[in-house]
Order: structure tokens, then sequence, then C-alpha cells
């Protein structure tokens, strides 16, 4: 749990809250036509349940924030500029909504979508 | 200008530079050479509508990029073939790609080509129906195409296509319907997405897109593409307040007119007619609304309202007279906001060097009559010095330097002018408050500046900063990066703390004999922090009054006042 001092509480954040942003964030940034599961097995699980943070891991350690996100981009779009995009992407919505920097955006691509070929 | 007579003037000059030739892979270099050329000459106009801080460049800089390398690829080839000259286009816009808007457009022309597979030369039917292509495309690419953007732009620009093919069969007339529509898309981008209207921006990537399409169309014009028409920029870009300070001959009143042209804007004539009114001329956009900021002399007051009424609504109109507001600001320090000490003929009037806001509000608070911002790393000129008393209506004047850097150039001050000026050698911040409280403004000018110099030595000065290189003074060894505390100028601790460091200055300093801490805090250090490190100190100083001034230094995080 990520928290940080308030008078006259605390805050919680859940891992589960910051993931959601970085799904919608990823969502909605060019070239990436999907998350994936890291493995075959939450692959599985995540069809069964519609997860709204499925393809994104939230690691916090008590001092850093860092996020893992698995996607899957569209055939004929250059990877590395889709990807760095959506790192960067992911870093400003999260950063915006929690206040708290983000140590780490680790973009896995796990596969194209080929929708037509050249 | 009606419709139809924009209609034959662009015709005629289509006629001029295109009569003949047919759209083959040649043209196609031209015109994609002339849409990079005018996107890179409107570059940093695109780059000011950004509204996402993200750190992969900005929007027009990429879009600039990926066209480039799209240039690139064909700028030596002899192709004629359009479908495989556009083709290589693509290629070269995928390979080079930057950032979000480059991979769009990249996917643009990538479902462009595809659609001109083998052509030859580019006819109306097929140029609609590449440009519908081109939009399924880039629509493809992601999962949820967000609106407001450069694919609204390019689905609003293949849908104008579209309709104008039932008029014509012109590529070249087609791409000017192509234009016309994309600047209204643009110019819609903030109706669909609320952070740009926040901003007051229209989108980048939209007006990168319109940018390149419309340099094509002005190259088949035979327009240059070179100087950009004017320089238009975001409202919320515009700096108005930074045009104030430089007011000239003839620059009576400054009219700030906001209005929405019943037209499109004839941007080029637009600025012509203003210059014919005034100086400083700024025009900023956003949503439709046009603002316009312009300095005119006082017996054209009116005419920039009556010339924009003739173009369109007039939504609000602001003037304001430079001149007497130039009088009222005379004496104060721009923007500070500070209320200084009135100063009456005859009395000691004192000016102080701050290094920040907030210890420049303690000063004037205490009676200062001027102040000059200047600190460790930003020392004032003897001239900056002299021009804060210059004006001011007495012959008596004390300068506190608060700073043993800037002593020199006080006392240089004190001998450049016929003023009676006396330099009260503070070296801190500290020291200069100290001596600001035995001000008798109408006292005896040699007996108060005794009283003040001796007011200097009854406090002591910490500073809180950080080291910015290795280095070891008086025996004591720092790194860079380290905290260092300096105890009346002398380096007396480094630490890997702000609190040890205080902790360990306040000791030296033996703060446990006076009475009260004063810790004005630096631009550096948030207010929780100070707040964290004030307690820390209370509870070892429990019989001294701590307490915490906003002083806005740059460099150090503590001036710390003990007496």
């Amino acid at each position: 749990m990520t928290e940080k001092d308030i008078p006259p509480g605390s805050i919680h954040i859940s891992k589960r809250a910051i993931a959601t942003i970085a799904y919608q964030a990823a969502r909605t940034s060019y070239g990436v036509v999907g998350l994936a599961a890291k493995n075959l097995v939450a692959g599985l699980s995540n069809v069964i349940v519609k997860d709204p943070t499925h393809g994104v891991e939230v690691h916090y350690d008590g001092n850093e924030i860092n996020i893992d996100v698995y996607i899957i981009i569209e055939y004929g779009t250059r990877i590395k500029s889709v990807a760095s995009s959506v790192g960067n992407t992911i870093r400003y919505h999260v950063e915006r909504a929690l206040g708290i920097p983000v140590n780490q955006v680790n973009v896995h691509v796990q596969g194209l979508r080929v929708s037509e070929t050249d | 200008m009606s419709h139809q007579d924009i209609q034959t003037r662009h015709s005629q000059k289509i006629a001029q530079s295109f009569r003949g030739k047919p759209l083959d892979g040649a043209a196609l270099k031209n015109l994609i050479e002339a849409g990079l050329t005018w996107l890179r000459t409107n570059q940093q106009l695109v780059n000011s509508l950004n509204v996402f801080p993200v750190p992969d460049g900005d929007t027009g800089t990429n879009m600039v990029l990926t066209m480039q390398s799209a240039f690139d690829e064909i700028s030596l080839s002899p192709e004629r073939n359009f479908g495989k000259m556009m083709h290589a286009v693509a290629h070269g816009a995928l390979m080079g790609a930057r950032g979000n808007s480059g991979v769009i457009l990249s996917q643009l022309w990538r479902g462009f080509a595809r659609a001109v597979d083998n052509i030859e030369v580019l006819d109306g039917p097929t140029f609609v129906q590449a440009l519908a292509n081109a939009r399924d495309t880039a629509y493809k690419g992601v999962v949820r195409p967000v609106e407001g953007t450069i694919l609204t732009v390019a689905k609003d620009a293949a849908q104008a296509a579209e309709e104008a093919l039932t008029q014509t069969n012109d590529p070249l007339t087609i791409l000017e319907y192509v234009v016309r529509a994309a600047d209204a898309s643009v110019q819609r981008t903030p109706e669909l997405l609320p952070v740009l209207k926040e901003a007051g921006v229209v989108d980048s990537g939209g007006k990168g897109l319109f940018f390149i399409l419309e340099g094509m169309l002005r190259f088949a014009y035979g327009q240059p593409l070179e100087a950009p028409t004017a320089t238009i920029q975001p409202l919320g870009a515009m700096k108005l307040a930074e045009l104030e300070e430089v007011i000239e001959p003839g620059q009576d009143f400054e009219v700030i007119v906001d209005f929405r042209p019943s037209s499109p804007l004839d941007i080029e004539g637009f600025y012509r007619t203003l210059e014919t009114m005034g100086t400083s001329i700024q025009v900023g956009e956003g949503d439709g609304i046009y603002r316009l900021h312009i300095h005119v002399p006082t017996e054209k007051l009116y005419e920039p309202l009556t010339y924009t009424q003739s173009l369109g609504i007039v939504t609000k109109a602001a003037i304001e007279n430079l001149i007497a507001q130039m009088e009222e600001n005379q004496g104060s320090p721009k923007g500070t906001g500070l209320s200084l000490a009135p100063v009456e003929p005859n009395q000691i009037a004192v000016v102080a060097v701050s290094p920040g806001p907030g210890i420049a509000r303690v000063f004037a608070s205490l009676g200062v009559a001027a102040i000059v911002e200047g600190g460790q790393t930003m020392n004032p000129s003897t001239q900056e010095i002299i021009n804060a008393f210059e004006n001011l209506p007495t012959d008596k004047i004390i300068i506190l330097p608060n700073n043993k850097n800037i002593i020199l150039a006080a006392q240089s001050a004190a001998e450049m002018t016929v003023k009676k000026v006396a330099v009260v050698p503070s070296k801190s911040v500290p020291q200069g408050l100290s001596a600001m409280l035995r001000l008798v403004p109408h006292g005896d000018f040699e007996e108060v500046v005794r009283d003040m110099i001796e007011a200097l030595d009854q406090v002591e000065t910490g500073e809180i900063t950080i080291a910015t290189r290795d280095v070891e003074i008086d025996g004591v060894q720092t790194k860079a990066g380290q905290v260092i505390a300096l105890h009346n100028g002398q380096l007396v601790a480094a630490s890997d703390t702000l609190e040890e460091a205080c902790l360990r200055l306040l000791k030296i300093a033996h703060a446990d004999h006076f009475e009260l801490i004063t810790l004005f805090y630096g631009a550096d250090v948030s207010k929780q922090e100070v707040n964290r490190i004030a307690d820390i100190i209370r509870s070892n100083y429990r019989e001294q009054e701590v307490e915490i001034q906003e002083g806005g230094q740059p460099h150090y995080h503590f001036i710390i006042s003990i007496e």
C-alpha cells in the first residue's frame, strides 16, 4: 500500500486503483490495440473475470512505485515510438492523479495484431 | 468575400502553377516537401499548443521529424509512379515516426498508400478513396480512439473529400475542400476534448496535420511556404503582462479586444491593417475567439474596436491608459505587490537588497522604502542600487546590502550620487533585519547609521545550503550534494540531512543563550518539510521561541536568525 501522511489521518491508495489509472491511460494511447496478461494462468482467470487492471502490474516497496504493463501493438506502427508513448502517457496520468512520482514504467510488448498486411 | 469568390480565386491560382501537370510521383514529391516545409515554418506554433507535459517531445517537432524522414526517403527518387512514391513516403514516415502524433501520421500515410497501389497518376475518386482508407487505418491503431485529436481532423477531412466528389473530380479542388474542413475541424477540437478547452487551445496534432495539408495547397497556389503568415498563438500562451513593461512613445493606450469573426480571418490582411493603427500587436486564438492586443496612440484609440467590429462580433474589450498606469507604478518594484513605506521629503529612507520575495515582504513591513532583488548568486549592479533610491523624494539614504558580496556595489552606489548615502554593511538578511529595527526615519542621520551598524553584531546568522563541490574549509569536510551549515559566513558543519545540519548549527551558535530563532525558508523547501524541521528544533530548544517566515530565496534552504 502507498501511504501519504495528512493531518490528522492518512491516505491509502491501493495498487489496484493505480493499475486502473494505468490501464485506462494505456487503452487510449495510440498504437495500443490491447493489453495482455503476463502469463497464461493470469490470462485465463482474466477471461473469466472482466478485470479493469488486466495487463498491468503495480509494485510498491514502501518507497517507489514501479509499473509493468503488457500490451499488444498494431502491426505496422513503429513499436519503439508506440511503447515509449505508452510509458510516458501512463506516467503522466498516474502522477497527475496521485501527486506522487512514479519511479519506473516498464512496457512489455507481448504481441502484434495484424489487421491489414502491406 | 463569398464562398464562390474564394473558389474562383483559388482555381485561377492552381491553373497558373499546376496547369497540365499530372499528379504523378514527381508532383507528390513536391507536395510532400511543401507539407513538410509549411509544417516546419509553423512548428513552434504547434509546439505551443501542447497540453500534456509528457517528456517525449513537442508535437510540432515530432511531426516535423516524422515528415522529414518521409521526405528523405523520396528526395532523391526519380520515381514517376504515384503509388510507388506514396509507398516510399509511408515507409519513410513509419521508420521515422516520433511520438504519438508522429505514429498516427505514419499510419495515415500507410493507409493512404495502400489505396493507391500502383496508381500512375492520382485522380479525384482515388484521392477520396485513399483519404478514407487513411482514416480507417489510423482509427484501427487504438483501442479507444480519443476524439478532438488528429484522428478527428483526419476523419472530418475524409468526410469533406467525399462530399466534394459530388461537385468535382479535380484532386486539387478536392484538396481545397479538405484543407477548409481540416481547419474547421481543428477549431472544433476543444468542444470534443475538455482538456483543450480548459487550456484554451486547439489540438496540436490536428493543427499539425492541417499545416501539412495547407502547405500542399499553398504550394499548388504558388504561395510562399517559408514565412509564417502571422504569429497567432493559443490564448493560454499569450504573455500580455510582459508586454506592458516596454512602453514606447506613441503607445498611449493598451487595447485588448476579444472577437468572433463572422468568416475565416484573412490573417495577413488583418495584420497589415493593424500595423497602420499601432504597435505591440499580438493575436491569440482559441475556440473560435480571437484576442487582439495592441498599443495605440490616443488619436487612434477606437480604431481597433471599429475594425474588429467590421469583421465579426466583439465579445469583450478592455482599454487601459498606459501612461497613467506607468506613472502609478513608478517607485514600486514590478509585480511583487509589496506595500513599501511611503517616503516624506527629508526623512531617512532605507534601500534593502533582498534575495527572495518573502524576505522582501518582511523588510517592507519593517518600513523599507525600496527593494533591490539580489543575493548570493545574483548580485545587483551598482546601477540597479542607484535606480532604487534615485527617485525617492529624500536625500538621506541608507543601504542594507544583506550579503557580503554586495557591500562593495552598495559602497560604489553611495559614491556615485549627490544624495547623502550611508551603507550599513549587513552581511546577511538577519543582520539587515536587526539593523532595520533601529531605524528612526526622522532621527539624526549619523546617529541612526551608527545605531544600525551597532545592531549588526547583535544577531547570529545561520545559513543552510547544499555544497556544490567536494571541499575542506575550516576543518570541515564536505562532499558535493551534502547539506552544509554556515554560521556568520563560516562553514561549520556538513551533514546528510537538513535537520541535522540545522541542529548542529544552532548548537555551535549557542542558540540556547538567545531568545528567538527565526527560520526564513527558501524556495526549494516545502512547507511540510519546514514544519517538520521547526518541530524538531522546538523540541530541542524549549526555552526559545521558534518562528517560521517564508523567505522565498533560491539556493538557501534556510536563513536562520538567532537573537
